[in-house]
């Protein structure tokens, strides 16, 4: 029998050599695995992808902003444009890069399937809204132009992603969203969110934290230098100029405004007091928005509050005459205008 | 011929690509939306429904006292206490009967029958000391207790009470991201961890029901019960002064199943941020209307869907698993028998981790039904130490009484570590045979099925391995 606290040491050694190797993220064999996908396909991909970026934006590419954009040195950066250009994907015009036609293609059918790929994770996973775009970095390298057709039919064909990104047709045709950053909207105008971007990362998990989602209804009520001060529904936001410019929104037509009264999310009812549905969140996703509806939560149903849990939460409603418990942060996702009895019945 | 159908539909298919990208995002979501809609106004319009009463307010009544801050969880803790009362109290006397009539009446006269007819011995002991006895025993010991629990358990079900149970219970189970009917499958687990695998159907979300059948084996389930108390008597319970032996070994195994418990949060919260982190989670929780139960009915099927059920397919595993017993103790090669050679293979891991190679081997023969493992660790051990006087013979199962079970044991080598680490790895090792196979079915996937053996099997070695070095450590 070994001596206990070497026998200790040992299997805290073989612990820490397996958590080293694999750990998912930090592990060796996760990073390897990882190096070794970044390969000359994937770099010449995602250069292509800045390319389309910055002709989008009216910004011009240069091997600088290649080389930032996809974290590589310049030497490589240098190599990665000789490359396309060998291969006729771009072309050189007054010193700055163009996408040939070819190049635009191949371009688009990588966007097409990363933002497929969000889609899907948002509509039938269970993956947080912050893990989307990762994930998608990496699938959009490994779908082939077959696969993504099969995938975007399994989605119904979408035509956003869930930020609300046109996806490219599988023969590469779409139309930008006309939408304008929300910092340079004026206050008091009936808006709709119809864009979140998701770069930079810090940025866009701030607005995931806000609970902000294309298809939102909003309405500015201050801006200033410092912050954009906006309600939708019953709900206050504040926001840094810089923060908001990621958010695209159009104006909601007056007769669009008529139909969607605000509500306020059916988690904030008690016990005892009533509401009738005016709209499901667009957070309300995939399973979980189906589910809703089967259990026929929509529009107009009236919903009664009838008691929470001991442990506080969930709450039982009683609707079209069955009791369910549903959770607070899926009852936040519901917006009910709480004084129904206003309303004909 | 007229080119221009052609032109126009080459028109509409433009006019519909550029259209598609003005219905918008949601434009799918508000179709659907618009479908339901539309056939729920339809449904108000048309369906009339006489005499509707508002909501039962008795129903209403029933409601605000079990879920109810002061009285919710008091009344949970003591309906549950008094099933497990009924369940282990009344248990006692139908297993005690069975086993009378099974084991001390019916076994020796098949052995007389079988020494009339001749049979030679191998095909004697396979028969009758290897088949007839391992599966005699999983029936005296299996099928009381479920035979109370299951009709008690589906008679609360059938009231409408145990949706509520998990309507009181979900926020803890939400944090651990399970779904608050893990509460009911975790519950049926304490009688069957087969019977646990197939109530986890309540759970309609994938995720949550993963996670329910991953960890339904931390329910210390009724095979395994009577090890644990056997056990702690031994062990434990004789460290203690007399008057407190009883309910010190009692606390022992009720700190077992709590450990079960905790167990059942840490791995579940685990896995949610782990292996199953993209699996699609969605809650709901239906609170059906009370009705007074249907006792017959309720009895009838809950004894043919669950009671018969699970134990034909314990059956079918125990009885190829008593033909091994049996012949692993009596194939000798070069004087030795199987068993022995397997068992001094395993013992270095075996005394490793605290335990022996014996219990290892038991536990690895006895993987179809957790009850025959005492009875095995005691046939085995009789079997290495070559002690006289005690057992039935090379790969006959048997019990004894406490005084002459601690005598083999500790003849065996047992120590008091040995006997904790036994408890817990009786709580933390891989789910019978039975429950992997209803795992089997449920998912219809052999990766799942291979997760929920390997997990809690390298948890007992690591949490077993942990506590016998520390022990070593602090009583040298």
């Amino acid at each position: 029998m070994p001596e206990p606290l070497f026998a200790i040491l040992i299997a805290a050694a073989l612990v820490l050599i397996g958590w080293l190797l694999f750990w998912p993220k930090t592990g060796i064999i996760y990073r390897w695995r990882k190096a070794r996908q970044v390969t000359d396909r994937v770099l010449l991909e995602d250069a292509l992808k800045h390319i389309q970026r910055c002709e989008r934006h009216a910004e011009t590419p240069t091997l600088q902003s290649i080389a930032g954009a996809l974290d590589i040195s310049l030497n490589q950066a240098a190599h990665i444009a000789e490359e396309l250009q060998s291969a006729e994907l771009i072309q050189i015009e007054n010193g700055a890069f163009r996408l040939t036609p070819p190049g635009r293609e191949y371009a688009l059918r990588v966007i097409r399937a990363h933002r497929l790929w969000e889609e899907y994770l948002a509509e039938q996973t269970g993956f947080d809204e912050a893990e989307w775009h990762d994930q998608a970095e990496q699938y959009e390298h490994l779908l082939s132009p077959e696969e993504a057709r099969n995938l975007a039919r399994q989605l119904g064909n979408p035509a956003y992603d869930p930020h609300g990104d046109p996806i490219p047709s599988s023969s590469g045709e779409f139309q930008h969203h006309p939408g304008i950053p929300l910092s340079s909207m004026e206050p008091e105008k009936p808006l709709r969110i119809i864009h979140i971007e998701d770069e930079p990362e810090e940025i866009y998990a701030q607005l995931v934290a806000e609970g902000l989602s294309p298809g939102m209804n909003l309405r500015i009520s201050e801006k200033t230098l410092q912050r954009i001060r906006f309600w939708i529904g019953e709900e206050e936001h504040v926001l840094a100029p810089i923060v908001a410019a990621n958010i695209s929104v159009v104006q909601l037509p007056e007769e669009l405004v008529e139909k969607t009264p605000p509500g306020a999310p059916l988690a904030t009812l008690k016990p005892g007091e009533k509401g009738r549905v005016v709209a499901l969140s667009p957070r309300l996703r995939g399973a979980d928005r189906r589910r809703m509806m089967d259990l026929g939560i929509l529009p107009g149903t009236t919903i009664d509050v009838e008691m929470t849990s001991p442990s506080g939460d969930p709450t039982a409603y009683k609707i079209r005459g069955a009791l369910i418990a549903l959770r607070k942060d899926q009852a936040q996702l519901i917006q009910v205008d709480n004084k129904p009895e206003e309303l004909p019945l | 011929m007229n080119p221009s159908p052609q032109v126009d539909s080459q028109e509409i298919l433009a006019t519909a690509q550029a259209l598609r990208w003005e219905v918008g995002k949601d434009f799918h979501e508000k179709l659907m939306e618009a479908l339901y809609t539309n056939a729920a106004e339809i449904a108000d319009r048309a369906v009339t429904r006489p005499g509707e009463k508002p909501r039962f307010d008795l129903d209403r009544s029933i409601d605000r006292i079990v879920t109810s801050r002061r009285w919710g969880f008091l009344l949970m803790i003591l309906l549950f206490t008094l099933v497990f009362w009924i369940t282990i109290s009344l248990a006692n006397v139908p297993s005690r009967m069975i086993s009378d009539l099974l084991i001390g009446t019916i076994y020796p006269a098949l052995n007389a029958l079988a020494t009339r007819l001749g049979f030679p011995w191998w095909l004697h002991g396979i028969l009758i000391d290897g088949i007839y006895l391992a599966t005699a025993w999983v029936i005296s010991v299996m099928l009381p207790p479920m035979a109370i629990f299951f009709p008690l358990f589906t008679l609360l079900e059938d009231f409408g009470y145990l949706p509520r149970v998990a309507f009181n219970l979900d926020n803890v189970f939400k944090k651990a991201g399970a779904h608050g009917k893990q509460s009911l499958s975790m519950m049926m687990g304490f009688g069957c961890n087969a019977a646990g695998m197939i109530s986890t159907r309540i759970i309609d979300s994938p995720r949550e029901r993963m996670i329910a059948m991953l960890t339904n084996n931390f329910a210390l389930c009724n095979g395994r019960w009577p090890t644990q108390i056997l056990i702690a008597a031994i062990f434990i319970g004789a460290l203690m002064p007399a008057y407190l032996a009883g309910i010190v070994s009692a606390l022992a195994v009720v700190g077992i199943a709590v450990l079960g418990v905790l167990l059942t949060f840490v791995v579940s919260w685990f896995l949610t941020r782990s292996v199953l982190k993209g699996e699609v989670s969605s809650f709901s929780l239906e609170l059906p209307p009370y009705r007074p139960p249907r006792v017959m009915q309720t009895i009838y099927t809950s004894l043919i869907d669950r009671t018969i059920y699970v134990l034909w397919r314990a059956v079918v595993f125990a009885a190829p698993a008593g033909a091994v017993i049996w012949l692993v103790a009596n194939i000798t090669i070069g004087g030795q028998s199987l068993a022995e050679y397997i068992i001094n293979f395993l013992n270095p891991l075996g005394i490793l981790i605290g335990l022996n190679g014996v219990i290892l081997l038991a536990y690895i023969i006895a993987i179809p039904a957790n009850e025959i493992v005492v009875p095995t660790v005691l046939m085995l051990t009789v079997l290495v130490t070559g002690l006289t006087g005690a057992g039935a013979g090379a790969g006959v199962m048997f019990e004894a009484d406490l005084e002459s079970t601690k005598a083999i044991l500790v003849a065996g080598g047992w120590t008091l570590l040995t006997a904790i680490n036994l408890m817990l790895f009786s709580l933390v090792h891989n789910p019978c045979s039975t429950t992997l196979y209803t795992m089997y079915k449920e998912t219809d996937s052999r990766k799942w099925t291979t997760v929920a053996a390997l997990l809690p099997l390298g948890m007992g070695f690591a949490i077993t391995f942990v506590v016998a070095q520390v022990w070593r450590l602090i009583f040298g």
